[in-house]
């Protein structure tokens, strides 16, 4: 919820992946009451209706959920599915990526997975 | 310092741009009301038009040179040295190019009045003096209180007045009227020359006291 | 050749506006001046360049005084801001006269570059400087600063009022003459972020005191925001300087400053994200008004 917005993506994208990113930490936990898009628009000093936007997103994917009159919730089972989500799109935002520039330069499939066996997760 | 005689030098010719404006007006008045023009003896008047054109020029450019141009000159990296100095050599200049006009005027035009004229210089000298220190101290003055300013309008009235008064005086129908009136400026009386001295010195002393914690503010 | 000012004090009235500054200029830079309205930013200036007397300390121009001393006072430009409310003198003067007077009290005026940023302004310097806007003020500020041709050159607020393009404009300007004769160059900005890739060293004077100086990127780079949990935040910048923390919930965020060999505990679970001259600025000296607020 406190991280900084960037100028490299659209505003709604973050404020969306910054909630995501907080029901992962259990920061937000689930059956619980989201900060309203006012209370986002203040605190990152962006305009309701992008805020909003961003909300949107979650909702469509069933990551939050309206009560209404009350406010947005975190649906139950959310975690998982953002889980389940950004697995999917691990290979994809980080495995592509990662081999691309160790094409570029120059480093063997073995040698990378040297690499990585030596690391700690 | 060659910068800082230029700036007063041109500062100088404006001045007496607005003093040459007011002598024309007031001589322009004097031509009116006149029946029959006699060159002589309008031109023999019109250095007292110019030295009172001077007072009221003087007392006002004086003000406006505390308050705005002191600062500016600040502004652009000049020492309150030289601005003191400078302010010197242009209210210098001023008074002795009034005076020397007057004098010349006097000594090319013949007749009774030019004599008397050039034997009212020293009064006439002493007169701007008295001026230009009252009006650079209400300038200083004001930077420092507001008031001193209210004091200068009231007083710059008073002048105005006088002109108006002065212009009618110098009916050219009646140079002896003139004659009797400009009489009394033959005299320098002492208590002229010791007011015109202690002006100047509390001036000077002003200007430099104030000059020395001077802010800019523009 | 550096100029060099030692503990300035000033005082207006019992309230002190700076305390005990000391800030040595180097030639050849351009600073940025950043700070609140009312840290004295302009009173620094002044004093700086002999407009105003300090209350206390020194200001010397490679080893000579400044005051009172034209040897060093004709190196210094100070181009302030100009308001012409009832008060101000100037709001009769043409703006002309106002260059006119400039170009005969600085030695190096440069008479063709005034001609072409007046023209580049589209400047009409015909009228009175009370019937200027606030941006068309700042561009004869800026005329004066850039003509001026001194070694050292301070600006207040030279953007203030100024749209997009001329701010553009301005910067540009600025690096075209830097680039062409190695001037000094000290800018007080509110614009922060947009000045801050033109500024080599940054100086932030806050409440009357200087809190940085340095470089621009060094500090900046020195800066990060982390956020996450709370717990994980905290014994992530344990032991470490921080600003401007904010909470919401469980999750907590704020500005830390790292110094040389200091590192964020990265194996908690936070994130960490390099912040802009502008957020560091805020962070640094915007804490008492957040919490007025």
């Amino acid at each position: 919820m406190n991280e900084r917005l960037t100028e490299q993506k659209s505003i709604y994208l973050q404020i969306s992946e910054m909630i995501e990113t907080d029901i992962l930490r259990k920061i937000l936990l689930e059956e619980e009451q989201v900060p309203s898009t006012n209370e986002l628009a203040k605190l990152y000093t962006i305009n309701p209706a992008t805020a909003a936007k961003g909300v949107g997103l979650l909702v469509d994917d069933g990551i939050l959920y309206k009560r209404r009159g009350i406010g947005m919730f975190v649906s139950k089972g959310a975690r998982e599915k953002i889980l389940e989500k950004r697995r999917a799109a691990f290979a994809e935002n980080h495995i592509t990526p990662l081999l691309a520039e160790a094409r570029s330069l120059g480093i063997s499939k073995e040698e990378l997975l040297n690499m990585i066996g030596e690391s700690s997760i | 310092m060659r910068r800082n005689v230029a700036f007063w030098t041109r500062f100088t010719w404006e001045t007496a741009g607005v003093c040459a404006a007011i002598t024309g007006v007031l001589a322009a008045i004097s031509i009116l009301k006149a029946d029959r023009l006699d060159f002589s003896l309008l031109a023999s008047v019109v250095p007292y038009f110019l030295c009172f054109s001077a007072v009221f020029s003087i007392m006002m450019v004086n003000t406006g040179a505390q308050t705005l141009y002191v600062p500016l000159l600040l502004a652009m990296g000049e020492t309150r040295r030289n601005v003191l100095l400078g302010f010197q050599y242009y209210r210098t200049l001023i008074i002795a190019v009034t005076i020397g006009v007057c004098a010349l005027v006097w000594l090319l035009v013949p007749g009774e009045l030019s004599r008397t004229g050039l034997q009212s210089i020293p009064t006439l000298l002493f007169g701007l003096l008295i001026t230009s220190a009252a009006g650079s101290l209400l300038g200083t003055l004001t930077v420092k209180w507001k008031w001193a300013g209210t004091v200068l309008v009231v007083l710059m009235s008073g002048v105005a007045g006088g002109f108006i008064g002065l212009a009618s005086v110098g009916d050219l129908n009646l140079a002896a009227d003139t004659m009797q009136m400009v009489s009394y400026l033959t005299v320098l009386p002492w208590w002229l020359v010791m007011a015109a001295l202690a002006l100047f010195a509390a001036d000077i002393l002003f200007q430099w006291l104030l000059l020395r914690r001077r802010e800019v503010k523009l | 050749m550096s100029l060099i000012c030692e503990n300035i004090v000033k005082t207006y009235g019992g309230k002190e506006v700076l305390r005990q500054v000391s800030l040595e200029l180097q030639p050849g830079k351009i600073y940025g001046l950043i700070g609140r309205n009312g840290a004295g930013k302009t009173t620094l200036l002044s004093i700086l360049t002999a407009q105003n007397p300090a209350t206390g300390g020194t200001v010397s121009l490679d080893g000579q005084p400044v005051w009172e001393n034209r040897a060093s006072l004709k190196q210094l430009c100070f181009s302030r801001e100009l308001s012409t409310n009832a008060e101000s003198g100037l709001a009769s003067m043409k703006a002309k006269e106002y260059l006119r007077i400039a170009a005969i009290y600085y030695e190096g005026w440069d008479k063709d570059l005034e001609k072409r940023l007046i023209q580049l302004f589209d400047l009409d310097v015909k009228k009175k400087m009370g019937k200027l806007s606030k941006g068309m003020l700042s561009m004869v500020t800026i005329i004066v600063a850039m003509c001026a041709k001194t070694p050292y050159t301070f600006l207040d607020e030279p953007v203030a009022g100024l749209d997009v393009v001329a701010r553009e404009q301005f910067y540009q300007l600025l690096l075209e003459e830097y680039t062409a004769t190695g001037r000094t160059f000290v800018i007080s900005t509110h614009i922060i972020e947009e000045a801050a890739d033109v500024l080599e060293d940054v100086i932030i004077l806050h409440e009357g005191k200087i809190l940085v100086t340095g470089n621009t990127q060094a500090f900046v780079d020195s800066a990060c925001h982390v956020s996450g949990r709370a717990e994980e935040v905290d014994a992530a910048v344990a032991g470490l300087e921080t600003h401007y923390p904010e909470t919401v919930g469980r999750s907590k965020g704020v500005t830390v400053f790292l110094k040389p060999g200091q590192s964020i505990d990265g194996s908690r679970d936070v994130s960490i994200q390099p912040v802009n001259l502008q957020r560091a600025f805020v962070a640094l000296c915007g804490e008492e008004a957040r919490h007025e607020a």
